[in-house]
Order: C-alpha cells, then sequence, then structure tokens
C-alpha cells in the first residue's frame, strides 16, 4: 500500500474507532454504533497486514503537530493489537450491543480502541503521549463496567497507580524532550539518543521505566494487573492482557535508550527485576484460585522474561537487532497466547454440543504456546536465549541467564497447568452463546499461524535456533507438569490474595476483617466500620482544612485594608530612605 | 482622528453603551434587554475579529487623548492585549446568553446585566490600556462593578463577602496606585513597550525599583489571588454561576493575571526583572499558590467552592510561566490565561447547571448525575480532563510548555510542582467524575421545573457545550493559525525579538 491509500489507512486506523466514539453522542446514532464496534479495530489490522513501514502523513495542525507512521517494530505491534480488539470484539458483542450499560461500555470500548492504535501509530511525542492517556482513562470504564465491589476495587487501585504512571512518564518525556534538537516538536525516534546524551540521564531512564511499568506490570506496580483483569468482563481482560500491557513495552522500546553504550547498571537492574518478576509472579499465581488471575500473573512473569531482553540491549549494545527481532517475537507470541486463554476462559462456561475434545485442545494450544512447546512459543525462547549469545565482556549474571530462562519455564508451566486445571472446574457453568466461538476461535488459530507472518515483513526469524533449542525447551516443560502433579496430589495452595502485597501497604482492611472473623463479626459489618473510620479520616482533613482557612484567612480577612495600609506606609517608608 | 482608533474605541463602547442602555430599560422589558445585550456582545466580537486580524497583520491601532500635561489616556491594541480582548469578548457572549436563562424571572435583572456589561467593559479597557495610567482606571472600575454582582443575591452571607472583596482589592488598589505613582514620578508617563521602559534608569535606582515592583505585585496578586492574598475569592464564590463564571474565568482574576504580565513584560521588561533578581521568588511564590490551592481544594465537598480553590492554583499557573525566564516559559504562561478561561468558565457553568437543574451544590449529592445529564456532565469531565492537563485538552498544552521553560529556565523543581500539582487535580476532579458517571443516584433531586426539551435549559445548555468544545479544540488543534497557542507564540516572538 502506498501514496493515497497508504495515508488514508495510517489516518483510519485510529480515526475510525475515534470516529465512532465521538459519533455516539448523537443519541440518534447511538443504537447502530453498538454493532459496528467490533469492526472498528479492522482498518487497523488491514493497516498492519498491508501498509509499508517507512509512510509517514503529517498532521501539522494536530496539537504541537502530529505524525503518523509504521516501523518494522510497531507493525507487529499493530497487527497483534488490531488483531486481538478484533476478536475480542466479535466476542464481547454481547457487552457491545447489548446488556446493562452497553452503550457506555461501546464508548469505553472505541476510545480504549483508539488510544491503543493511535500510540502504536504516532512517531511524535505529543500524539504518543496523547493517545496513552486517552487509552489509560478510557480503559477505567471498561475495568469497573460490572459495577460489584471488585470491580470498584480493582479500579481504584487501576486509576491511582494509572495516574501516578502518567505523571512519572510526562516528566520522563519533558526530561527527555528538552535534550533533543526541537524540544517544542520532539519526534519519538530521536529520544534515546536524547536521553543517552542527557544530564538527567537515570533520572530520565527511571521515570519512564516506571511510568511505563505501570502498565507492563512491574513488580510492586503490578497490583492493578490481578484486580482489573479478575474483575473485567472477558473481552476486556483480554485487550488488557493482550494489548494494552503491550503498550507499556513499546513505551521502552520507543522511549529507553536502548543499544547506547554505558547503560551497564541499568541494564543489570531491569534484568534483574525481570527476573525477580518472572519467578515471584509464578510462585504467587499457582496459588491463585481463579483462571483469571492465574494467567494475570503468567503475564507479569512473561513481562519479566521481556524485560530481560530489554535489560540485556541495554548492557550489550552490539546485541541490539537480535534482541529487538527476539523482543517482538516474544510481544507477539505471548499477546496473541494471553489473548486466547482469557477468551478461553468464557468459552469453557459455554454449554456447547460440540466436541468437548476439540474445545480441549484449543484451550490446550495457547497453554503450550507459552510453556514453550508450540512454534511461536518455542521460536520466541529461542530468539531471546540466541540475542544473549555474546562475546562482549558481561556482568556475572549473564552466564546464568539461559538457565534462569529455563528454570522460569518450570514456572510458567505450572501456571498453565494450574489455570487449565481450574478452568476444567468451571467447565459448562453458563447456557451457549454461539458467538463467543468465533473470536476466540480466530485468536486461536493465530496464536499457531501469526509467526508466519513475520518473515513476510522483513523479520529474521532464527528457526535453525528454534529447533535446536527443542531439546532445552522440553525438560522445563516436563519438570513443570511433574511439579504440578505433585502439587496436585499433596499441596494446597496458600491463601495470597489477589494483589498479593498490596494487603502489606495497606494492611488496615485486610486485619480488620481478619480480626473481626476472629471474634465472630461478619464481614460486612468490619466493612461498614471501616467506611465509618474512612470517613471519619476524610472529616479530619476537612477540620484541619478548615482551621487552616481560618488561619491564613480570618486574620486577613478582618483587617486586611488595614494591613495594605501598613503595607504601603512600610514600603512608602522603605522607598523614601532610597530614594 | 483615524477609523482605526475608532473601531477600537468601539470595542470598549459596545459594552458601555450597553450598560448606559440598560440600565435605563425598565425591569420588565426582559425581550429587549437580551436582545439588546446579544447584539453588542456578537458586534464587540466582530470588531475585536477585525482587530486580531490587523493586529496580525502589524497595524498600529491607537486612541489616545491628553487629559492633564503629562497624562494620557491611552489605548492600543497590541498582541498580548488582543489575546486577553479576544477571551473576554467570546466568553462575554456565552455567558450573557448563560446569564440570560440562569437569571429567568429573577428580580433585579436589569441591575445585574447593567453592571454585568460595565464589568466587561473594564476587562476590556484592562486588556487595551496602553499605559499604566489607563490601566489602573479601568482596575479600580472593574473592582467597583463586580461588587454589586457580588452582592447581587442580597444575602447575609453575599453581602459579607463582598464587603471582604472590597476589603481586599481597594487595599490591593491603593498598593496598586501608590506603585504607578512611584513609576510615573521616576520615567514619566509610564506606556507599556515591549521591552519595558525601566532598564535604562541609574543603577542606584535599582532597590527601589524592586521595592515599587514588590508592591505592585502585591496590588495586583489580590485579583490574582495569589496566596495569602487569596482569601476574597472563595468566598465570593456565593454570587451567582454565571458571575462566578466571569469572575474565575476573565473578569477579576484574569485581570490581576494579566496586569503581572503587563507589569513584568512591557514597563520593567523580562530581561530586566531577570537581571533584578525579581522572577526567582515571583516563581516561588505562584508555586506555593499553586500547591496551596490544590490542597485546599481536595478538602471542599461543596462544588462551586472546590472549583474556586482550583482557580487559585491555576491562575498562578499564569504567574508561574511569566516568571520563567525565557520564550517557552512565556509561552506557556500566556496560552494558560486563554486555556484557564475556557476550561474553569465550563467548569463554573456546569456547577450552575447542576445547581439549576437538580438543586444540587454538593460533590457528595452528585451521585449518578451522569445519566440524568450527559451533555452537561461530559462539558464538566472534559473541563476537569483539561484542568489535570491529560491530552489532549488545552490545559495538556499550557503544562507541556510550562515544564519545558522550566527546564530551559534551568528551573527543573518547577517541573516537580507541575507534576504534584496534576496529582493533586487528579485526586480533587476525578473523585467528581467517578461519582456523576458511575455511581448510582442516591436520592431525588428536586425537579420541580421543566426546562425545556434539552436536560436542562437551552441557555443555560448551549454556553456550556460551546467552552466545553474550545477548550477542546484549543488543545486537539494547538497547531493551527489562530490557535490559542498560535497567539501566544505571536506576543513571545514581538516581546523577545523586539
Amino acid at each position: 500500500m502506498s501514496g493515497f491509500l497508504g495515508t488514508a489507512a495510517l489516518l483510519l486506523a485510529p480515526g475510525v474507532p475515534l470516529a465512532l466514539g465521538v459519533l455516539w453522542g448523537v443519541p440518534r446514532l447511538r443504537r447502530h454504533i453498538g454493532p459496528l464496534a467490533p469492526w472498528a479495530a479492522a482498518p487497523a489490522l488491514l493497516l498492519a497486514l498491508l501498509g509499508t513501514p517507512g509512510e509517514t502523513v503529517e498532521l501539522s495542525w494536530l496539537l504541537f503537530g502530529g505524525y503518523l507512521g509504521l516501523t518494522e517494530t510497531t507493525r507487529v505491534f499493530l497487527f497483534f493489537t488490531a488483531l486481538i480488539w478484533f476478536a475480542a470484539g466479535i466476542h464481547g458483542r454481547g457487552h457491545l450491543a447489548e446488556g446493562d450499560h452497553c452503550e457506555r461500555f461501546c464508548v469505553f470500548w472505541l476510545f480504549t480502541l483508539a488510544g491503543n492504535i493511535g500510540l502504536i501509530v504516532a512517531l511524535d511525542v505529543a500524539l504518543f503521549y496523547t493517545s496513552f492517556a486517552l487509552m489509560t482513562f478510557a480503559a477505567y470504564g471498561l475495568i469497573v463496567h460490572d459495577q460489584n465491589e471488585t470491580a470498584q476495587r480493582a479500579g481504584r487501585v487501576y486509576l491511582v497507580l494509572a495516574v501516578l504512571g502518567e505523571a512519572l512518564i510526562l516528566m520522563g518525556l519533558l526530561l527527555a524532550a528538552r535534550a533533543t534538537a526541537a524540544p517544542l516538536l520532539p519526534m519519538l525516534a530521536e529520544l534515546p539518543q536524547a536521553i543517552a546524551g542527557a544530564p538527567e540521564r537515570d533520572l530520565i531512564i527511571a521515570s519512564l521505566w516506571l511510568g511505563f511499568g505501570v502498565k507492563a506490570g512491574l513488580p510492586l506496580l503490578h497490583f492493578s494487573l490481578p484486580l482489573a483483569y479478575g474483575a473485567a468482563p472477558v473481552p476486556v481482560a483480554a485487550a488488557l492482557a493482550g494489548a494494552m500491557i503491550k503498550a507499556g513495552l513499546l513505551g521502552w522500546l520507543v522511549t529507553l535508550p536502548l543499544g547506547f553504550v554505558g547503560l551497564q547498571h541499568w541494564g543489570t537492574i531491569i534484568i534483574l527485576t525481570g527476573l525477580f518478576a518472572a519467578f515471584a509472579a509464578a510462585l504467587i499465581g499457582v496459588n491463585q484460585k481463579q483462571p483469571r488471575i492465574v494467567l494475570a500473573y503468567s503475564s507479569i512473569s512473561q513481562m519479566g522474561l521481556v524485560s530481560v531482553g530489554i535489560g540485556a540491549w541495554m548492557v550489550a549494545p552490539e546485541q541490539g537487532p537480535l534482541l529487538a527481532v527476539a523482543i517482538t517475537v516474544f510481544a507477539l507470541h505471548h499477546s496473541l497466547a494471553k489473548a486466547a486463554l482469557f477468551l478461553g476462559t468464557e468459552v469453557v462456561r459455554h454449554r456447547t454440543r460440540r466436541p468437548v475434545l476439540w474445545l480441549w485442545v484449543g484451550l490446550g494450544i495457547p497453554a503450550l504456546a507459552l510453556a514453550g512447546l508450540m512454534p511461536s512459543g518455542l521460536v520466541a525462547k529461542a530468539s531471546l536465549k540466541y540475542g544473549l549469545l555474546t562475546d562482549a565482556p558481561v556482568p556475572e549474571v549473564w552466564s546464568y541467564l539461559p538457565l534462569l530462562l529455563g528454570l522460569a519455564a518450570i514456572g510458567t508451566t505450572a501456571l498453565m497447568a494450574r489455570h487449565l486445571w481450574l478452568l476444567r472446574l468451571e467447565a459448562g457453568r453458563d447456557d451457549a452463546q454461539p458467538t463467543a466461538w468465533h473470536g476466540w476461535a480466530l485468536i486461536t488459530a493465530a496464536t499457531v499461524l501469526g509467526i508466519l507472518l513475520l518473515p513476510l515483513w522483513g523479520i529474521e526469524v532464527p528457526w535453525m535456533a528454534a529447533v535446536g533449542g527443542l531439546p532445552d525447551a522440553l525438560w522445563p516443560v516436563a519438570a513443570g507438569l511433574v511439579l504440578a502433579a505433585l502439587a496436585w496430589r499433596w499441596l494446597r495452595p496458600l491463601p495470597i490474595p489477589p494483589a498479593d502485597v498490596l494487603v502489606l501497604l495497606t494492611p488496615l482492611p485486610g486485619l480488620a476483617l481478619r480480626a473481626g472473623q476472629a471474634l465472630g463479626v461478619t464481614g460486612p459489618a468490619v466493612r461498614r466500620a471501616l467506611r465509618h473510620l474512612e470517613a471519619k479520616a476524610l472529616d479530619r482533613y476537612r477540620s484541619a482544612d478548615h482551621r487552616l482557612g481560618r488561619f491564613t484567612e480570618h486574620l486577613w480577612r478582618r483587617d486586611a485594608s488595614l494591613l495594605f495600609a501598613l503595607l504601603l506606609a512600610v514600603v512608602a517608608l522603605i522607598g523614601i530612605r532610597i530614594a | 482622528m483615524t477609523w482605526n482608533a475608532l473601531i477600537l474605541f468601539g470595542v470598549l463602547a459596545t459594552s458601555l453603551v450597553a450598560s448606559a442602555v440598560i440600565f435605563l430599560l425598565a425591569e420588565s422589558r426582559h425581550t429587549t434587554r437580551s436582545v439588546f445585550n446579544l447584539a453588542a456582545a456578537v458586534l464587540k466580537l466582530l470588531l475585536v475579529g477585525w482587530i486580531v486580524w490587523g493586529v496580525y497583520q502589524n497595524i498600529d491601532y491607537e486612541f489616545r487623548f491628553t487629559i492633564i500635561e503629562g497624562v494620557d489616556f491611552i489605548l492600543r491594541a497590541d498582541a498580548l492585549g488582543m489575546m486577553f480582548v479576544g477571551l473576554s469578548s467570546l466568553l462575554w457572549l456565552f455567558t450573557t446568553i448563560y446569564a440570560i436563562g440562569y437569571l429567568e424571572k429573577a428580580p433585579n435583572r436589569s441591575r445585574f446585566f447593567g453592571f454585568f456589561s460595565l464589568c466587561v467593559a473594564s476587562t476590556v479597557g484592562i486588556a487595551l490600556a496602553g499605559n499604566l495610567f489607563t490601566f489602573l482606571l479601568f482596575y479600580e472600575l472593574l473592582t467597583l462593578s463586580t461588587y454589586p454582582l457580588v452582592v447581587h443575591r442580597g444575602t447575609r452571607e453575599s453581602l459579607r463577602a463582598g464587603q471582604v472583596y472590597l476589603y481586599y482589592t481597594l487595599g490591593g488598589g491603593a498598593l496598586l496606585l501608590f506603585g504607578v505613582v512611584a513609576l510615573h514620578v521616576l520615567v514619566g508617563d509610564t506606556e507599556f513597550v515591549p521591552g519595558g521602559v525601566l532598564s535604562g534608569l541609574d543603577p542606584s535606582l535599582h532597590p527601589l525599583l524592586i521595592g515599587i515592583f514588590l508592591m505592585m505585585i502585591i496590588g495586583l496578586g489580590v485579583k490574582a489571588a495569589l496566596f495569602p492574598l487569596h482569601a476574597w475569592l472563595p468566598m465570593a464564590m456565593v454570587a451567582p454561576a454565571p458571575v462566578s463564571a466571569l469572575l474565575h474565568a476573565v473578569a477579576v482574576v484574569k485581570a490581576g493575571a494579566f496586569g503581572i504580565a503587563r507589569l513584568v513584560y512591557d514597563v520593567y521588561g523580562i530581561e530586566f526583572a531577570f537581571s533584578l533578581g525579581l522572577l526567582g521568588p515571583l516563581a516561588v511564590a505562584a508555586s506555593i499558590t499553586i500547591i496551596y490551592g490544590s490542597l485546599r481544594a481536595l478538602a471542599q465537598d461543596d462544588l462551586k467552592k472546590r472549583l474556586a480553590f482550583s482557580t487559585v492554583s491555576q491562575v498562578s499557573y499564569i504567574i508561574l510561566g511569566i516568571s520563567l525566564f525565557g520564550p517557552v516559559g512565556t509561552l506557556g504562561g500566556l496560552v494558560h490565561l486563554l486555556h484557564q478561561g475556557l476550561m474553569k468558565i465550563t467548569l463554573f457553568f456546569c456547577a450552575g447547571n447542576y445547581a439549576e437543574t437538580l438543586g444540587v451544590h454538593k460533590i457528595s449529592e452528585l451521585d449518578g448525575a451522569g445519566q440524568r445529564m450527559p451533555a452537561t456532565s461530559v462539558a464538566f469531565t472534559l473541563g476537569a480532563f483539561g484542568m489535570i492537563g491529560i491530552p489532549p485538552m488545552a490545559g495538556f498544552i499550557s503544562k507541556w510548555y510550562l515544564g519545558m521553560g522550566a527546564l530551559q529556565a534551568e528551573m527543573n523543581w518547577v517541573l516537580g510542582v507541575l507534576i504534584l500539582s496534576s496529582l493533586l487535580n487528579a485526586a480533587y476532579f476525578l473523585p467528581i467524575l467517578y461519582r456523576i458517571w458511575f455511581r448510582r443516584r442516591q436520592r431525588l433531586w428536586c425537579e420541580g421545573k421543566v426546562l425545556g426539551r434539552f436536560e436542562t435549559s437551552g441557555w443555560l445548555l448551549l454556553p456550556t457545550l460551546a467552552t466545553a468544545a474550545f477548550a477542546l479544540v484549543a488543545g486537539v488543534l494547538a497547531g493551527m493559525p489562530f490557535s490559542p497557542l498560535y497567539w501566544a507564540d505571536l506576543i513571545v516572538s514581538r516581546e523577545y525579538l523586539p
């Protein structure tokens, strides 16, 4: 696609969902937009499949001047993002066109989608940040859609972290933009080099790493993931876990100074954090009791593995090209597989006349892919290990990385086993809803076949390394399965709450509930008491505010004119003195 | 007298004449008054548009006559002044429409609209003033013409607020007067010139100039609600909604901020002010006000009061921008003069709509209002997002330029203030949005009156939606010619490259 068509495709990809979202404001059109909403991702999908990297569109009137375009990497991100939104949209047709508050759901859906597509095709910082913010804030409406207590808590945690993340990103972007040639119209592509040379380099890297880390589920910023994935409607969870989490990764990829020397310490920090996330999330995840929360921890764990790639890129810049491929492949593979797993959690609940065997084969495919036994998973893991092979001087931890990645795969296998086990308990709970099949089937097929598109797009996938890595991929899966079997026979899950250490950061509700249980007081009563306490704290703040007001205002209020007269006299005296 | 001078005078005269005629009209002549009011507002907007185009092409518009030897009355259209005139004429039109709907069947409308027009005339006078004397004249006229608006309801509370308002503003005015006189003694008639008129004075006078600056900043800071001179502003929110809207967005607080801009850019000159070391303390004062206002806003349950403290905080963004030495910071401050006006007037219109339609004044009573009044709530949401600085709203453009200006002025700590303020803004605006959109309605609203076929009276709804749309478009289309950003850029290029 080139010329006029290419320009139109770049504009329509984010433009169609945005326009549909805006048109939703016209009450008469509203009921026609619901059925169209699943198709809003189609232009983006077409762009990803047929677009040419390198083509750009300039919109000088937009913000500080907007630029749209595709690169080799963002085309892959656009592909899986659009495909997941499309499949999730088809799956969630019920939410979009009928049901409680479906109209509200629909408008949030369209805006979140528009933001997610927009941030991928944006080439300038302002448009990227705008799209990112649009996605972040619109997604809140999707997460709290069910309006129950879990959803509200998830929404609150999500929003607090999201606002913090946005602030950190803004700070990082401003500081980074200042170091570019044109600080008022910075392009994303200029940022890495500018950051590498900026005097506040460490501060910028820290704010961007943490800011985007809120989306990408960095440890201690990850709380919203398990809560939101568990509470949001399933299609939303699929979009969150498949597409939006990768917006954080893309943020890292396009802004962090990857491929520049002298960032060993940051690389090491990112690698270690990634490994920690990979193992800790697996350990916490296998103790969870809801399939979707298990999947959330699996996402945190997988994002940890991807950040090992990011960190390695910083430590060994010369490995950049290989690692870039590895991260892209990994992102594609994990997104599609995770979206398929999420949609599967709802498919399995529907009683159907189809052979059960095929259902379970379908459910097993993405699980196997994540564990590393399907082509996509195999290639993803192998290319990451391949990218780590370097002759350059590297920190000591480096030599253990392949082994650690293998051990992490044990965790992934165990998580997937746990997930399928929990899923079995939920099978056939609800009545059939035929449309739910199509989206899930589409994305499951893409999990298997999506990887084949990469060579067409000029990305050199290390197939040979993948074949050679097969033995390496087998033992962790075998070990994971053995572990899972042992655990199923002899171990009981530990009672770890869905947002793990968040309870330690906000200990009061948990402690109160526990104490209440011990004293024989019911949960609702304890919650009422807590709400009362909260109201009291607010009252405290209000009365402190009132006192502050009295102090600063009444003092002046009564004698303001006198005071000004006094000031006048003093200043006049000083003036006369000096003159 | 040339045509250009007449047109310039016409901008001022439209609202002055409107004011006089409205005072003379009988209370019952509702339709005549409305038609006249709207006609004057539209005419003024057209004249302003004409002059804006002329100023863009560097045509001089000046109206001057000598009062006594050495003291001139000067009106002059420059880029900075036209920015403020443009804002006030545009918002005057919308506020007039809103006020007609809001005060339907209320008593004393003649008095209200008369002073309302007078208030706009003073604002335009402040914007067009070509020297300190003319500026002071209209600055004081503004005080006197807004007092009747603040106490319009005549309740005990509003009379009390009016009294405090007068104490503050007259006190501040006295300080300003003293400063104007002192400068007059030093350099004669102080005309506004880009780059300032004081830098040539003898260095031995510099301490005196610092003293005068301080005094005038205090005088202007009262209207701009700089901490700790802000106390009148939250009290004055007892006024009717259109008055609050005008007070917070255009008239009073903006007159203070605009005065500070004139003082820094066109009297002292930014480079001279910087060399005297005046900008640093001003930035600190503005930063304290920003944080203080946000912290206080957080505690308020009364919607208008929360918005009032938010104004205290947001107006200081403008002053912060002025105090950042460098073109980008200036740009951020000046563009926020327009952006804050558009966003805040939207929010006050919305608060008025909720109060008039649902009888809701408190935030805790807003649960589920989005279901009942979706259009107003969308406008409120846009305004609130703008205040937080979430793109693509206008507030984001301001924040980006202020942040970049701070970095280029080597004042990195200001970035921390901006980020903290954004977080606080999110903390006091997002819970309101949550209540409006996601909570179920808790109580019965007192919906006695039927207000037309929309969710509320069309007179109230249309201006709200229009200003919200402007606040959105000012951000999204910031790169277009004649956007606020574009115009601010023009001012800056004329200030820094004389």
